[in-house]
């Protein structure tokens, strides 16, 4: 049997912590391979050993039956490996073509390059794949949607042997998954080896042939995706059987004015007419594709854009808010899409990271800290929010992702919110901290928060939402009620 | 995605579209424009100012600054800084002096092929520090700027060389052309073929592009297979070579060398590249630009001349002017990192 | 999870360790300078004790130590909110022309000496934080980049005193900063008291108020920051206020030491101040506070200036040893990084998914946006 690529015993370690142990990964020409795993789980590390970004501490590394001496990503993309980055690690500063254009100018190791060939090697990319883009366009000014396709096509130039795609379609429509499903079956009959990273098990059901389960950096089960049901697949992701079961409590708050109401609120080319209510005790939920405008309706309402129509109203009373400082204390906590980058700072101490936005509470009015103060409210955060450390002046790169963002959610809780927003809370986190950070929510709701929880997890949303939203260029799309929130339904409202 | 109707557009996108097509990739047009302004001003306020004679004046106070812009462009689109360049330039312009003299040779292409070698060998010192050590290049180049010039007064000398070499003397004597009462020297050309050199390989070569790719991305550049490291050594010791060069320019220009010069004129520089369109988070930036920056600050330091201004006030009105000019390219730098567009164009016409 | 509550003993015995080594880890680089403080002063105690360790010599750095380093401080607060400040030695010299000029313009409108000085130093810290409000607009509100910004205010500052001043020196200051430059108490001079106590007031502010603490999170984290409410513009600006009559103070112990400024002085400072700013542990990416490390910095490199004095080498030479050493803070973090690293991937401990890697300390924390 032959084999596309062929990782042998690959472990890799940062730090003193192991990433990756003794992993094996076999593909075969024309097969499309799952990498399946939670977050945290080792996939993008071995992604980044196999394509050359990070190199082993230990293992092999076959492809198309020669071995891989020094890794480099010149010579993985030399013997035909290409990978779509989840993050898709474009040049915001090129154009649409020349983006697409740069693989092959590596692998030719060409010195003078040509403007013309740039165009024509991506005019015919995008050609095969049936898709629109403005080839002049730079990177920076086009849409995450259009961003993730050029990165599609970038991998696509050349002749790939194996090709890794991390999370591809997290901003595509159904029209253009459709495009990339038919493009990867071309591949499949080229007899490439596809590797495939997805968190929607009905998309890996539907295009996989096998599946690889990592857990904790070790293969922990391997196997035709025949062989797999989607309980089986998720119990090998994560170790047990979750109960990921809806389990929401409808609270009665009579009359009370909701905690936040919208109406009509906008920001000029980004989204309008938008208007929604969250009750006292009540978990909504927002969804739609990334780059649909839903991190940007959050923005807004916190007021880090602040909107150019519409009213926002807290408790029933509506509020001026122009920047997230208003926001603040008007009573609104807002848990951002990327914590590593605006929601932690990393190389801080958790303690300080926990009052910084309430240093109201822990400085006298001159502005001076109480440092007595400071460290018991962040203890008491600490033991409440479950923070596995032993000393709270650690800095928050020393914690796991799930930590960390629960010190990104106890930094919020700390400022009494009356909404309290949060995007993607989950993304990065492993299990046990999903459901804990799930559990602190429904605790949230329960002493009359409201929430807004913005997500594209969808067993997520059907675990704690009372009610979902849909964002869709802009706009609102729809909602689903209590009683019809459920997985299939959300699914497929998505990607309409 | 979303290809705009053209008839559904408003007249002010049409305009914009139409602005952002011709202002040039960074802004050169807004620049060319302020250039033609001022010396509009300079025509109504002291017409008899505007002489051949002026304009070559800017051009001859022009030629160093843009050799030694070069080499600091290229940094700068990587997205770093670089503060050594005049050291390395009067050490390769004053050491070569020193070397001929000593060595009691003489000649007038060979002196420069040394003072490139040197600036070579000095640029190497910042690699390694960028490079290898990842060092914030600001505080590595301010550094290696006091070590090498330190070097050369303490080591190589401090004394003020009032006669070059015949050969080389001859060079700065021998000008191409005439403009008013001002010579043209004939270093114009080495100069303005490096600039446009330097335009191709930015361009035209990989080497050029990945130097653009770092400046925009450097973990992507990485991802993509270009060598992040090798790159930035090349782009160190290429920036040191046009620094020496430069500095033997400045010598050769001014027919005396003196280890004192051009160190403590970097702003003049790195304003001129700044202003030029190139953004000090990398990624953007053309020779182009750097060339109109450099003659913008030219023609303001040349028309306080003419106006008569007090030599006292020069300092400042440049800094003002400098500052001036980054800040406006600040904030279209800021301007283009709006968010896209997430709403389709045709329904927020209506 | 929910195995956090360990036996209690053994809780208690880990936080004690921990706490140990925060308290070590905080304090260890500024034990370390203190060291390397002690280690040149006995070098070139030995190499001519008669000479170093006399009264005189010790007086005389005491007495060059303050403005240097007080440039340095200013240059570290600017660290600490991710700048830098170029225009620091220029302001310094702006505030020194100011006093120099109303010492004389005082004595001449008849004013006593005290209302004189009172006025001078006043002016003086005015123009400072002028200087440094206007830096912190042009990089929080223009959106310049520091070094450019204050590349360009230090030139606009230092063309201001020269077309003030015509490029001439100003002579003199009234008698209680002449006394204050010159004098000592229990054989320390003044101006050496003054920087000590300049030193623990800046040290309190940026590690015991909110004000502190907004500015090491924005420095941090530009981003963090605005997430979390904090006005960027309103931290930087304050930042560069700060950093603005830090300089001015340095102007007024520079008048007050030579009773005379002109707007050339001291041009050589500025390389010298960043020097001590990153050799006493200011990161120049962003969040770290590190004054009394500068302060002690500030220390060593006037040991080290004095000594090579001693052993008559050039003044270009000591700038080659400040070069030296900038890069060598950074060459040594980095190499004792990779070493650290190496020894810990022998170790290898249990996988624990998610855990970052630990950044070198020197070296970027962030990527630029």
């Amino acid at each position: 049997m032959s084999f596309a690529l062929r990782a042998r015993g690959i472990s890799k370690s940062f730090g003193g912590v192991k990433a990756l142990t003794d992993v094996d990964l076999d593909v075969v020409p024309g097969e499309v391979l799952c990498l399946a795993g939670a977050n945290g789980s080792g996939k993008s590390t071995l992604i980044k050993i196999i394509s050359g970004v990070e190199t082993p501490d230990s293992g092999t590394i076959e492809i198309d039956g020669e071995e891989i001496v020094t890794s480099s990503v010149a010579a993985a993309v030399q013997r035909g490996v290409q990978v779509i980055f989840q993050d898709m690690s474009l040049f915001p500063n090129l154009t649409v073509a020349e983006n697409i254009a740069m693989s092959e100018r590596v692998k030719d190791g060409v010195k003078v390059i040509s403007g013309k060939r740039a165009r024509s090697l991506a005019k015919s990319v995008i050609e095969r794949l049936g898709i629109d883009l403005d080839l002049e366009a730079r990177v920076e000014n086009i849409s995450v949607a259009d961003r993730q396709l050029v990165a599609i096509c970038r991998a696509l130039a050349l002749d790939v042997k194996v090709l890794f795609m991390d999370e591809p379609t997290t901003a595509l429509t159904w029209h253009e998954i459709e495009s990339l499903r038919q493009v990867v079956e071309q591949l499949k009959k080229e007899q490439v080896g596809i590797v495939f990273v997805s968190h929607k098990t009905e998309e890996v059901f539907a295009m996989s042939d096998r599946i690889v389960v990592l857990r904790n950096g070790v293969v922990v089960r391997t196997g035709a995706t025949a062989d797999f049901t989607e309980n089986s697949l998720v119990e090998a992701l994560v170790g047990y059987l979750p109960e990921d079961q809806r389990r929401v409590e409808i609270s009665d708050t009579g009359e009370e004015p909701p905690a936040l109401s919208v109406e009509g609120i906008g920001v000029e080319s980004l989204f309008a007419d938008v208007s929604f209510a969250v009750g006292r005790g009540e978990i909504v939920g927002l969804t739609g594709l990334l780059g649909s405008g839903r991190s940007e309706i959050a923005e807004a309402i916190f007021g880090k854009l602040p909107i150019d129509t519409g009213t926002i109203a807290v408790g029933g009373e509506t509020k001026t808010i122009r920047s997230v400082a208003d926001a603040i204390t008007a009573g609104i906590g807002y848990v951002p899409e990327d914590r590593l980058t605006q929601g932690v700072v990393l190389g801080q101490s958790i303690e300080r990271n926990l009052v910084s936005a309430a240093l109201g509470k822990v400085s006298s009015s001159a502005g001076v800290l109480k440092e007595r103060l400071l460290a018991e409210t962040s203890r008491a955060s600490v033991a409440e929010l479950q923070i596995k450390t032993d000393n709270a002046a650690l800095p928050v790169s020393s914690l796991s992702g799930g930590n960390q963002q629960r010190v990104v959610l106890g930094k919020w809780m700390l400022t009494d919110p009356k909404v309290l927003i949060l995007n993607g809370p989950t993304v990065g986190v492993d299990a046990g901290s999903k459901a804990t950070i799930l559990e602190i929510l429904r605790d949230a709701a329960r002493s009359g928060m409201g929430v807004l929880l913005i997500s594209d997890d969808v067993p997520e949303l059907v675990s704690v939402c009372h009610r979902v939203l849909f964002v869709r260029r802009g706009r609102l799309a729809g909602e689903l009620a209590h009683d019809e929130v459920a997985e299939p339904a959300i699914r497929e409202r998505l990607v309409r | 995605m979303s290809t705009a109707v053209a008839d559904s557009s408003t007249v002010r996108d049409r305009m914009s579209a139409l602005w952002r097509r011709y202002r040039g990739e960074n802004n050169e047009t807004t620049l060319l424009l302020l250039i033609l302004a001022l010396v509009g001003v300079m025509a109504i306020v002291e017409p008899s100012a505007i002489t051949l004679g002026f304009f070559g004046d800017i051009i001859r106070s022009g030629i160093v600054t843009l050799a030694l812009a070069l080499g600091l462009l290229m940094i700068i689109i990587s997205g770093g800084m670089d503060v050594s360049f005049p050291a390395i330039a009067i050490f390769a312009g004053y050491a070569t002096i020193t070397l001929m003299q000593s060595l009691g040779v003489d000649g007038a292409v060979w002196p420069f092929v040394v003072a490139v070698a040197m600036g070579l060998l000095l640029g190497s010192l910042n690699a390694v520090l960028v490079a290898r050590y990842k060092m914030e290049t600001l505080i590595a180049t301010l550094g290696t700027q006091v070590i090498i010039r330190g070097v050369l007064i303490a080591f190589i000398g401090s004394v003020y060389i009032s006669v070059l070499p015949a050969q080389l003397d001859a060079v700065g004597a021998t000008s191409i052309m005439q403009l008013g009462g001002t010579q043209v020297n004939v270093l114009v050309i080495p100069v303005l073929v490096l600039a446009g050199a330097l335009a191709w390989v930015l361009r035209r070569t990989m080497f050029g592009r990945s130097i653009y790719a770092i400046g925009g991305d450097k973990e992507s550049a990485k991802r993509v297979g270009i060598s992040v490291k090798k790159v930035q050594v090349a782009i160190y010791l290429v920036a040191g070579a046009l620094a020496g060069f430069g500095g033997m320019v400045h010598v050769v220009l001014s027919r005396h060398a003196s280890p004192f010069e051009i160190v403590g004129t970097e702003l003049n520089v790195i304003a001129a590249v700044v202003i030029g369109g190139a953004l000090d988070s990398g990624g953007r930036g053309s020779v182009r630009g750097t060339i109109l920056g450099v003659v913008l600050i030219s023609l303001v330091q040349n028309s306080l001349i003419r106006l008569g201004v007090s030599s006292y006030w020069h300092v400042f009105v440049v800094g003002l002017v400098v500052l001036a000019g980054v800040a406006i390219q600040a904030r279209s730098a800021a301007a283009t990192h709006r968010r896209t567009r997430i709403l389709e164009r045709l329904e927020t016409a209506a | 999870m929910t195995d956090m509550k360990t036996s209690s003993t053994a809780g208690l015995r880990a936080r004690a360790t921990s706490l140990w080594q925060g308290a070590t880890r905080h304090h260890a680089y500024d034990l370390g300078l203190l060291a390397l403080a002690l280690v040149v002063a006995v070098v070139f105690t030995l190499i001519n004790p008669s000479v170093y360790a006399s009264q005189l010599n010790v007086e005389s750095i005491a007495f060059s130590v303050p403005e240097v380093g007080l440039m340095a401080l200013a240059i570290s607060i600017a660290m600490t909110v991710a700048g830098i400040d170029l225009s620091t030695v220029a302001v310094a010299n702006l505030s020194a022309l100011f006093i120099a000029w109303y010492s004389a313009v005082g004595e001449a409108a008849g004013q006593g000496p005290i209302v004189s000085t009172l006025i001078a130093v006043a002016g003086a810290l005015v123009i400072g934080a002028v200087a440094g409000a206007v830096n912190g607009f042009v990089i929080s509100r223009l959106k310049v980049a520091p070094i450019l910004a204050t590349l360009a205010t230090m030139q606009i500052y230092t063309g201001l005193a020269i077309a003030l001043t015509r490029g001439e020196a100003a002579y003199g200051v009234t008698a209680p900063l002449s006394e204050f430059g010159m004098g000592d108490l229990l054989g320390v001079p003044y101006v050496f008291w003054f920087f000590v106590l300049v030193v623990v007031v800046v040290w309190a502010i940026m590690t015991k108020t909110t004000f502190g603490l907004k500015a090491t999170l924005t420095g941090a984290s530009k981003v963090v920051s605005e997430f979390t409410g904090y006005s960027y513009s309103g931290v930087i600006v304050r930042a560069y206020v700060l950093t603005g009559v830090i300089s001015a103070l340095a102007g007024l112990v520079m008048v007050s030491r030579t009773a005379s400024a002109s707007a050339g002085y001291g041009s050589s400072y500025l390389m010298l101040a960043i020097t001590i700013a990153v050799l006493g542990g200011a990161n120049p990416f962003g969040g770290r506070v590190a004054i009394t490390g500068a302060a002690l910095a500030a220390v060593v490199l006037q040991l080290i200036s004095s000594g090579l004095n001693m052993v008559d080498v050039s003044a270009y030479i000591y700038q080659i040893v400040q070069g030296a050493i900038l890069a060598g803070v950074f060459v040594v973090t980095f190499e004792r990084q990779r070493l650290l690293q190496r020894l810990a991937r022998r170790r290898t401990a249990p996988p624990e998914p998610g855990a970052p890697q630990p950044a070198p300390s020197v070296v970027r924390e962030k990527e630029p946006a």
